[in-house]
């Protein structure tokens, strides 16, 4: 029965409560530090920064008192991606785009330069950078937070018309149906199992007949989340919701020195990353 | 369709964006091809359905979810990358909305399957053409992809946005809210 419960393995909204101080910054700020920070990463070519970039994300890790395990958790099931990826970088890119530096073999059409190799190298300690980043975010605010730093951030997007209300609502939304939509998957899963369906014993090399086995599925789940999502509606009309009115919210931040002088640091580090390059 | 934001426009993109979300942490939104790209994927789907269903906003704000989510879960190279897991994603639901709205005077069924696949399309499309202009993947792997994962994706987006949005055209009309702006006329059924 193992493989039908869906929300064993869910990490969405996983949350660590360690109460370091990474976990008591102002969410706001937190999620523009982690912008500009995964951009920049985005932009990182060679390979001291890298390390440098590296070496920081680690850090990070030990500074909210997560341990690392959590982020390496995210890099595992990866790492066939990675050498896949890897292999076909290298022995097709060197005649292309990597075509500038020394080379280290040719044989026919495969060409093994210093700017493949880098190229290569470079992607899967970009892919490493980024898990980690995005774990000690994640592991170190809930959702809720995340949600709501986002809805203040973006409030200047109003003037623009941008639903800025809406936009927090509808993730929330989303968030919020991942584990009830699981349930009712797992129930449909075995429903039909009960009733002689199977679902992933088919050999691997039998696409179609795989695909085929997750309609049942996938159909009637489509169906009823709308028909929840239209007893939402009708639930939230009926109380009178509109998206588009001015709110004001339970909640409040503030943010503190403390929280300026991270998002300064942080903001420092992804250009020292940059000049690196 | 009425203009504006309206409770079942944010209900239905939130709802149809877990839907999204579900299918890429449970692995059941993936078709397993072995290709550079990882497998081929199901999880636009949602963005297409909600692109047909409530206009293109709504479908842009699935992909977005969409993006993010993949962004947040993937276990490629390729997808830890904003540009190649979030940019290309917005214009799923976009284009296949203007796509229904473009046939839908033909034939429903007709517009709401070329929605499906042209949807699927510009995923894969936009996808491999960021992938190429960042590097990750050359040219002629590209190509490779997009025949051996774009091609299964489209052809169950069409089955499965058929099925969902016929189902939804024939049945929705009784179920939908009677406080929106746009059914007056059913006002007087029901209750």
């Amino acid at each position: 029965m193992a493989e039908f419960e869906l929300t064993r393995n869910m990490t969405i909204g996983q949350y660590l409560p360690t109460g370091s101080v990474v976990h008591r910054f102002d969410p706001r700020l937190k999620l523009v530090a982690f912008s500009a920070l995964v951009l920049s990463i985005c932009f990182l070519g060679g390979y001291l920064a890298n390390v440098v970039a590296l070496v920081f994300c680690t850090l990070l890790f030990s500074v909210a008192r997560i341990p690392l395990r959590y982020g390496l958790s995210g890099v595992k099931p990866a790492i066939p991606f990675i050498i896949l990826l890897a292999v076909l970088q290298l022995l097709f890119y060197g005649a292309g785009f990597g075509a500038g530096g020394r080379v280290y073999l040719h044989w026919g059409f495969i060409w093994v330069t210093s700017d493949s190799v880098r190229l290569v190298v470079v992607s899967a300690m970009r892919f490493v950078e980024v898990i980690f980043l995005s774990s000690v975010l994640t592991l170190s605010t809930s959702i809720t937070e995340l949600t709501h730093g986002l809805e203040r951030l973006l409030m200047p997007l109003r003037h623009v018309r941008f639903p800025v209300h809406a936009f927090a609502l509808m993730i929330t939304i989303a968030v919020r149906f991942v584990p009830t939509f699981a349930l009712e998957m797992e129930k449909m899963m075995k429903a039909q199992a009960s009733r002689g369906a199977e679902f992933g014993t088919g050999q691997w090399w039998r696409i179609v007949q795989r695909t085929k086995d997750t309609f049942p599925i996938i159909i009637p789940l489509f169906n009823i989340a709308l028909a929840r999502a239209e007893d939402l509606v009708l639930a939230m009309e009926s109380r009178c919701y509109t998206p588009t009115e001015d709110r004001t919210s339970f909640k409040r931040y503030r943010a503190k020195p403390r929280d300026w002088a991270m998002l300064a640091a942080s903001l420092a580090i992804s250009a020292l990353f940059l000049w690196i390059r | 369709m009425e203009k504006g934001i309206t409770v079942r426009k944010v209900v239905i993109s939130g709802v149809l964006g877990a839907i999204a979300i579900l299918l890429g942490v449970t692995r059941l939104g993936y078709i397993p091809v072995p290709t550079a790209a990882g497998n081929a994927t199901i999880m636009h789907i949602p963005a297409v359905i909600g692109g047909i269903m409530e206009g293109w906003p709504v479908g842009m704000a699935i992909g977005l979810i969409f993006g993010l989510s993949s962004f947040l879960n993937a276990t490629s190279v390729l997808f830890k990358d904003p540009l190649v897991a979030i940019l290309p994603r917005l214009f799923i639901g976009v284009t296949a909305y203007f796509t229904y709205r473009a046939l839908k005077r033909a034939n429903p069924y007709l517009a709401i399957g070329v929605a499906g696949f042209v949807g699927s399309a510009t995923n894969t499309i936009l996808v491999l053409l960021m992938a190429v202009l960042r590097h990750y993947l050359a040219f002629g792997a590209a190509v490779t992809v997009a025949v051996v994962n774009g091609l299964p994706e489209a052809i169950v987006s069409v089955i499965v946005t058929l099925a969902v949005v016929g189902a939804w055209m024939r049945l929705g009309s009784g179920r939908k809210s009677k406080l929106s702006d746009d059914d007056a006329d059913d006002a007087g059924e029901g209750v």
